[in-house]
């Protein structure tokens, strides 16, 4: 099966291939590694090997000895011209940008060496002298939270916690658990992991000829770069052109700022040279905008029918040295709130205590919709724990409690109004697919012979489409995006956006959006993003933002258009603007649809014959959301457990999205592949781990794994389609559905194919030597 | 990561040669294998630059050492800090001298926390490749007693 759209129009739902593939197949794409000015540096940053030490000298005078060597900078540099911190995007708090006084986490930047050359650079970097004197480490946030080590004495609260974020009832769930006939509690962790993009954080900063700032980078979030570089630096927003060419992969590690990005402006700065910085693969992983770590105690009440009553659920957060999790203002444990998930509960309590740790500062990364990883994985386990409890299908309990269709603006007990969505059509059409009752078939036979077949269920609700300027702001700055459009007299056109591609397909979709309101043809419709001088301002996209704002903006700004060609179409047909109609794309006079024009000739009229109508063709939107949208899935694991040896074999994977109106179904089928292998990835080999003493032990590619061809499973994919009330096109969004939705479906497989032994959780990652250990634990209990 | 060893040596020198060895700097930095070069700073302190090889990581470490020996108790201890490529070591040492017959038997012990991309390295790597050079060292001590 494959995705479907909603009925075949003009461009709109069409399996258009997508227009950027054929540079990028060929090599032809233009990163920011590939830039090279004349007179460039290289800049390479020295970084600590302890986790947590003050710095009681640094010495970089065998460093200036090495040929090539130009400069190089410490903290107490950057702090002197008033540099040393920055602000980030939570807001709350700031970061050093190269270590002043002390080091917080294992691969802090401590200075920062150009050269000539990267590899001069390098053996720069490696001739800086530091001394440490090693300070006791905080690995756990847990130890974090006695507070007998103070990792922050810079911060006016004397203390590791970070913050306290509650929302619900916390009386009424507490008193709905009591009364509850079951009630289940289960501790979950989710990993530390990474997203690890192909393509590390760089970038080339140059000052021109006007002392204008030309910074070439790697980021999600063009403009909101460029505004944060004006307040880090002072220098006027005027004078800061950000461009984000290709990116090679984002999934929220290129939101935040990095200190090798201001390095290289100051670089830039000192010595009236271009600079470039391009971070190496360890340096990646080691310390740039890490995802998840959150240690969750969930509770579910239920009736012994398995009605739920009641959800509570409190979370221990490990935010590394510096709350540098990029999440809007007012959201400091992000869309944690979305904890209920698809489902009716009537009384609901959610809170999160954030701990500064002797770790990598992040949170907001991989695909994770703002924590909507995190909670969907926790409510998704919970409900299987909760089955298996009351002796229910998992299937049936979700099905008893899904919000009903007709509960439809649904308010959640969290703060949500959920849009849209038809959770049993979804899950009915994936039982279905899949074969469900076949497979309870097989797995009873398979039971009785003792062999360990597992199928999991997720049945998600995720929440994106950041946001209502109401409630969201990042640094301030409302969480809005824009479209420019500009028709060319002969019917081509370009759309410019404040958002930008790292792989969405936005070359693809947004021309499709602005070819099915303009009735233009899509490959004559240019895309253009990431460069702040012509693009208007946008928050950029991650958190799956994109189609469900930028989207609605250029469908609004197409309106427009459509709207000032509609006057010099009736001034064409000679009849009065009321009695022109946009009909089977094309204006026609009402009533006399032989006497019509096309799009494409009211553009060039609008440059040669407008009539009484302003000249020309274009149309801006800045779009404000009205809410967010609610995308859903129901997805199906099928997996086979090796008793020998805790082997998982991932049998099938079906992935049946709800995403709202769908504008190009193989791209939708490619972001669902693409994020149901780092799904995968998460649930059986993905994790950053920190031994007691402060070492990051997944410093490259032979330690934190990233699937290849031979073990990712076959994808299986379907839709439904549910429109959102309330976006111009009803689409809802969908590239972080599957890495939100699908752990849970590995790990309530594998959990339910150990179930006959008694295993009732396993944290992430299920590597082999876990299930083994829980194979033989339970074995030798039951011995 | 921690890690911790011991061993021992016998010597065939008596233990107060043995003793004069060890209190003597520029004879221990050039019992460190691969030793590439070593500075004296005072009767109890010297830095050595050493190569080393840990799975992945192969360059060029700088040691810091300090000697604090303990008369009474016939016992060397010895305080080493330093690091290299983007790793860091801490060392302590310890040797007791001890009479055996017309020799000297050196009973070693010695623990190591190390960090960065060198604490990375697999564990099972790392512990014998440590435990390699720590006890190389002792060999050297012995050999150049010996000849």
């Amino acid at each position: 099966m494959s995705i479907e759209a909603t009925p075949r129009t003009h461009a709109l739902g069409h399996r258009m291939k997508r227009k950027e593939d054929p540079r990028f197949l060929q090599g032809k794409g233009n990163y920011v590694d590939d830039i090279s000015l004349p007179g460039m540096l290289h800049a390479a940053l020295v970084r600590s090997p302890y986790p947590h030490a003050t710095i009681k000298n640094i010495d970089i005078s065998e460093a200036m000895k090495i040929p090539g060597v130009k400069a190089v900078i410490t903290g107490k540099d950057l702090e002197a011209a008033g540099l040393g911190w920055l602000p980030t995007f939570h807001g709350l708090d700031k970061q050093m940008v190269l270590a002043i006084g002390k080091v917080l986490f294992q691969y802090q930047e401590v200075a920062a060496v150009f050269a000539e050359t990267r590899a001069a650079a390098a053996d720069g970097a490696e001739a800086v002298q530091v001394d440490y004197e090693p300070l006791p480490v905080v690995a756990d946030p847990f130890t974090a939270k006695k507070d007998e080590i103070l990792l922050r004495p810079d911060r006016e609260q004397k203390t590791n916690h970070i913050y306290h974020w509650e929302v619900g009832d916390r009386a009424g769930a507490e008193r709905a658990l009591e009364r509850s006939a079951k009630r289940i509690r289960q501790r979950i962790w989710f990993q530390r992991c990474h997203p690890a993009p192909l393509e590390p954080c760089g970038c080339v900063a140059q000052f021109d000829t006007m002392g204008r700032l030309q910074f070439y980078v790697t980021s999600q979030a063009p403009h909101v770069y460029r505004t944060a570089l004006t307040i880090v630096t002072g220098i006027p927003e005027d004078r800061i052109h950000v461009i984000s060419p290709d990116i090679g992969g984002g999934f929220g590690n290129k939101v935040p700022v990095y200190s090798g990005y201001v390095c290289a402006v100051v670089g830039a700065l000192k010595l009236g040279r271009p600079v470039k910085w391009i971070e190496t693969r360890t340096e990646n992983l080691t310390s740039t905008g890490f995802a998840r770590d959150y240690h969750m105690d969930i509770e579910l009440g239920a009736e012994a029918d398995g009605r739920l009553t009641a959800l509570r659920v409190s979370t221990v957060a490990d935010h590394g040295a510096f709350d540098a999790a990029a999440d809007p203002t007012k959201y400091p444990a992000g869309m944690f709130g979305i904890v209920t998930g698809s489902y009716d509960v009537p009384v609901a309590h959610a809170e999160v205590d954030a701990y500064f740790t002797n770790k990598a500062p992040g949170g907001i990364a991989y695909r994770c919709s703002f924590r909507v990883t995190e909670a969907s994985y926790a409510i998704e386990r919970a409900m299987d724990i909760l089955a298996d409890e009351l002796g229910i299908d998992a299937v049936e309990l979700r099905r008893k409690n899904f919000i009903r269709k007709d509960q439809f603006p649904y308010p959640s007990r969290l703060g949500f109004t959920y849009d849209s969505g038809d959770y049993q059509k979804t899950l009915e059409l994936a039982l279905q697919t899949i074969g469900y009752d076949d497979l309870l078939k097989e797995q009873r036979e398979k039971r009785a012979r003792g062999e360990l077949m597992g199928i999991g269920f997720s049945t998600f609700t995720e929440v994106v489409g950041a946001g209502p300027s109401k409630h969201f702001d990042i640094l301030g700055i409302k969480m809005f995006d824009s479209a420019e459009i500009r028709i060319h007299p002969t019917g081509s056109g370009i759309v410019r956006a404040g958002t930008k591609s790292q792989g969405q397909g936005h070359e693809t979709t947004w021309a499709q959006i602005v070819a099915e309101e303009l009735g233009l043809d899509p490959q004559n419709i240019m895309v253009e993003e990431g460069d702040t001088d012509t693009a208007p301002y946008g928050l950029g996209t991650y958190a799956s933002r994109s189609t469900p704002v930028a989207g609605a903006a250029i469908a609004t700004a197409a309106r427009r258009v459509r709207e000032k060609a509609r006057k010099i179409a009736a001034h064409l047909l000679e009849v009065g603007e009321a009695d022109v109609e946009w009909k089977d794309y094309k204006f026609q006079v009402k009533g006399v649809p032989a006497k019509s024009v096309t799009m494409k000739e009211v553009a060039f009229a609008a440059y040669t014959n407008p009539g009484p109508n302003e000249p020309g063709l274009e149309g801006t939107n800045y779009y404000d959301p009205p809410n967010m949208t609610f995308p859903n899935g129901t997805y199906i694991a099928v997996v086979d457990v090796d008793r020998e040896t805790g082997e998982v074999k991932v049998r099938r994977f079906l992935a049946v999205d709800d995403c709202g109106t769908v504008i190009n179904p193989m791209i939708v089928e490619g972001q669902i592949h693409g994020g149901l292998t780092e799904g995968f990835a998460i649930a059986f080999m993905q994790e950053i781990q920190y031994d007691r003493d402060g070492n990051n032990l997944n410093t490259n590619f032979t330690d934190y794994l990233l699937p290849t061809s031979l073990e990712t499973p076959h994808w299986e994919t379907a839709n439904t389609v549910t429109p959102s009330p309330h976006h111009p096109l009803g689409a809802k969004a969908v590239g972080e559905s599957p890495n939100v939705g699908s752990p849970a479906a590995f790990v309530n497989a594998v959990i339910d194919a150990l179930s006959p032994l008694g295993v009732r959780h396993i944290d992430m990652p299920i590597t082999r030597d876990k299930v083994w250990r829980a194979i033989q634990s339970a074995q030798s209990v039951t011995v | 990561m921690n890690l911790q060893y011991e061993g021992r040596e016998d010597i065939p020198a008596d233990p107060a040669a043995v003793w004069a060895f060890v209190n003597d700097p520029e004879k221990v930095g050039h019992c460190l294998p691969e030793v590439i070069q070593v500075t004296v700073r005072d009767p109890t302190h010297f830095d050595a630059i050493v190569g080393v090889g840990l799975g992945p990581v192969r360059g060029k470490f700088t040691f810091k050492f300090e000697l604090q020996p303990d008369e009474t108790a016939r016992r060397m201890n010895m305080k080493i800090a330093g690091g290299g490529l983007g790793s860091a070591v801490d060392l302590t040492a310890g040797a007791e001298i001890v009479q055996a017959g017309p020799g000297t038997t050196l009973n070693w012990s010695g623990s190591a926390v190390m960090r960065g991309p060198v604490a990375a390295v697999g564990g099972r790597v790392l512990d014998a490749q440590a435990k390699k050079l720590i006890a190389q060292t002792f060999a050297n001590v012995r050999a150049k007693l010996s000849s």
